[in-house]
């Protein structure tokens, strides 16, 4: 009896050494590191919110920035901020995303890019069967078209310039815990989201020859000018349900987004909840690190229990939501 | 001995726990959804998967109606059909991306019980060789088509829901490039995963008016559609992707139909799919406790399989590389 105890607890911490060798064997694409000083940050959407907190702490640490968006006054603006917080002197390009040859003009005339981050990103909450079409279609064509349109423009010049620099170079894309989960309100949103999903898991395997690293960002509710629209827009259940997740400032989401950039990380969360949203959802998703990869493997099964548990709440909530509104 | 079993209950009492606990907690309760004397909307239903679930439903006593663009095909099919059940089918040309027209389309039909976004076009090619068209192609009519769709659709099922008291069936006919994306599919996964987000949020939506939403995941299908794909498909693509094995549209379209029929979220439409859908679980939700159990217990199993295959995939990429340059 007590032998049969003492070869159990022998036998699990030799497991969980052995997977973490196999593990360490398996893990691709390999480590990067993606340096950032001296470099070509482009970030659209960077006139506020995440990208201009992604614009600033980039101009911090030494890169060229440049910033897009839409309106040249907000440009200026986000230059001067970015001027008076770091001394740095942006690059501003006005352009809108759904345009390709808009983006492409405006990627042509920044000059080749080595860090990519495609920040841009419109979020009306809305249940479908209300919501506009040409409402959906503008999530669509912002989140998802755009940055086709922006990655298009930009990887034949990066290729070349990762190719005659020797140095990786690397493609983000903000995504959000709604590309990880779709609830109430959020069909077109959650859908251009999940779809940047796919089109990262692709793009990586047709980039890693050229040195060119894949990161998705996955930000909960961040207290950005964004999100103060959307707030007003949300219908009352969006609220008690998205409700559950925290909120955060632009500039940690930029701390957090700028740290995975660097380490060719694929899945960036920014939270504690968006660390289990990943571990839920990392799917075949690629992991570069050994030690991530074996919590997602150990984690994967209570995750998807506490997942289970988290449906099992919301579809409560919107059960007790109907009847209170049927008994009125 | 007796220590032995008492060790060995351990286990089982866990287990069991665990399985009555997810019994509870699955969420939205299970749902039979009849197909028989109802009527079935399926577009892309002139050819491959949407003429084989047109067949069956069909064969099933369902009333269906057929959604395409070409008028010549749809009459073909509807001959198809008639032959096949003795069933005479409606037919509705309409583009699914002129939100108009498949409002048109849908108003003519009538009221939908099961509607079926089956729908779809797939080009293959890296993203720096593809024509910005060809992303638009795929984006508007997969993505953009189903909400068009779903939106001219939702308002009549809502209140023929409610008439019947019969529960509903939104299904959306994804891909397993839906669950995960590989060398050559930036625009078509991006496209397919984009059906998730908006199933897992419109089931939210719906639940309320007890019509169900499920999400088909099939492999590479013997379909015209695939035919055409399958020639302009690039080197590492046939590499990476011929490893999940092809299947007959009328084998898809069964598997289809016992999945809308029981209201399942994720249907997958063979073994690998199996594999795949417990790998990407994630936070969908799931009506059925023994397979909540089959995916709690084969999450981390799964992940490991997950990376295992992405580690072949960029070995294969890296080789493949390595050989273009020493040519």
């Amino acid at each position: 009896m007590a032998s049969l105890f003492l070869l159990f607890l022998l036998v699990v911490p030799f497991a969980a050494l052995l997977l973490l060798l196999l593990l360490a064997a398996v893990v691709r694409p390999r480590r990067v590191r993606i340096p950032i000083k001296g470099r070509h940050v482009l970030i659209t959407g960077g006139s506020s919110g995440i990208g201009l907190a992604l614009a600033r702490r980039a101009a911090t640490e030494g890169a060229r920035v440049s910033i897009l968006a839409r309106n040249p006054a907000r440009l200026e603006e986000a230059r001067d901020t970015i001027r008076l917080a770091t001394g740095v002197d942006a690059a501003v390009l006005a352009a809108d995303v759904r345009d390709p040859t808009a983006v492409a003009r405006a990627l042509e005339e920044a000059g080749p890019v080595d860090v990519l981050v495609c920040n841009q990103g419109v979020f009306v909450p809305q249940e479908l069967e209300t919501q506009e079409l040409e409402e959906v279609r503008f999530m669509v064509e912002v989140n998802l078209m755009g940055s086709f349109h922006l990655i298009k423009a930009a990887l034949p010049a990066m290729k070349a310039r990762a190719r005659e620099t020797g140095l990786p170079a690397s493609i983000a894309l903000v995504s959000s815990q709604a590309g990880q989960v779709g609830v109430y309100g959020y069909t077109a949103y959650s859908a251009s989201k999940f779809g940047l999903r796919g089109l990262a898991e692709a793009l990586q395997h047709e980039v890693i020859a050229d040195n060119i690293h894949v990161s998705l960002i996955f930000p909960p509710d961040t207290e950005t000018p964004g999100f103060a629209e959307e707030h007003k827009r949300r219908p009352e259940l969006t609220h008690m349900i998205a409700g559950s997740s925290g909120g955060m400032k632009p500039d940690d989401v930029a701390e957090k987004a700028l740290k995975g950039i660097k380490s060719g990380t694929f899945i960036i969360p920014c939270n504690f909840e968006g660390i289990m949203l990943s571990i839920a959802t990392a799917g075949l998703s690629p992991q570069r690190s050994y030690l991530t990869a074996f919590v997602e493997v150990l984690g994967a099964g209570f995750m998807r229990l506490l997942g289970l548990c988290f449906q099992w709440n919301w579809f409560n909530t919107i059960e007790k939501w109907h009847a209170k509104k049927s008994n009125k | 001995m007796a220590a032995t079993l008492l060790l060995l209950s351990v286990p089982f009492f866990s287990l069991s726990a665990i399985a009555v606990a997810l019994a509870f907690l699955v969420r939205p309760r299970p749902v039979r959804i009849p197909v028989k004397g109802r009527h079935v909307f399926i577009t892309g239903g002139s050819s491959g998967i949407g003429l084989a679930l047109a067949r069956r439903a069909a064969a099933e006593g369902a009333r269906v109606s057929i959604l395409a663009r070409s008028a010549a095909r749809l009459n073909e099919a509807r001959e198809a059909i008639r032959l096949a059940t003795g069933v005479d089918v409606a037919v509705f040309s309409a583009d699914v991306r002129d939100a108009e027209a498949v409002a048109r389309a849908v108003e003519a039909a009538g009221p939908i019980d099961l509607l079926v976004c089956n729908h779809g076009v797939f080009t293959p090619q890296e993203l720096e060789h593809q024509d910005l068209e060809d992303v638009r192609f795929m984006v508007d009519v997969n993505l953009m088509g189903t909400f068009h769709l779903i939106k001219a659709a939702l308002p009549a099922m809502k209140q023929r829901a409610r008439a019947t008291k019969l529960p509903a069936s939104i299904s959306i006919m994804s891909s397993q490039a839906g669950q995960v994306g590989v060398y050559g599919y930036t625009a078509y996964s991006a496209s397919k995963f984009a059906l998730r987000g908006l199933g897992e949020a419109l089931q939210h939506e719906v639940i309320g008016d007890n019509i169900h939403v499920s999400l088909i995941f099939p492999p590479d299908t013997e379909t015209p559609g695939f035919a055409e794909e399958h020639k302009r498909r690039p080197e590492l693509t046939n590499i990476i992707a011929g490893s999940s094995g092809g299947m007959k549209a009328d084998d898809v379209a069964q598997k289809a139909m016992d999945g809308i029929k029981t209201g399942t979220f994720i249907v997958p439409c063979n073994f690998e799919g199996t594999m795949l859908s417990i790998a990407t679980a994630g936070l969908s939700p799931q009506r059925s406790y023994r397979m909540a159990f089959v995916e709690v217990f084969g999450a981390g199993f799964m992940r490991f399989m997950g990376l295992c295959f992405q580690w072949n995939w960029f070995s294969t990429i890296e080789n493949w590389h390595a050989k273009k340059k020493s040519m």
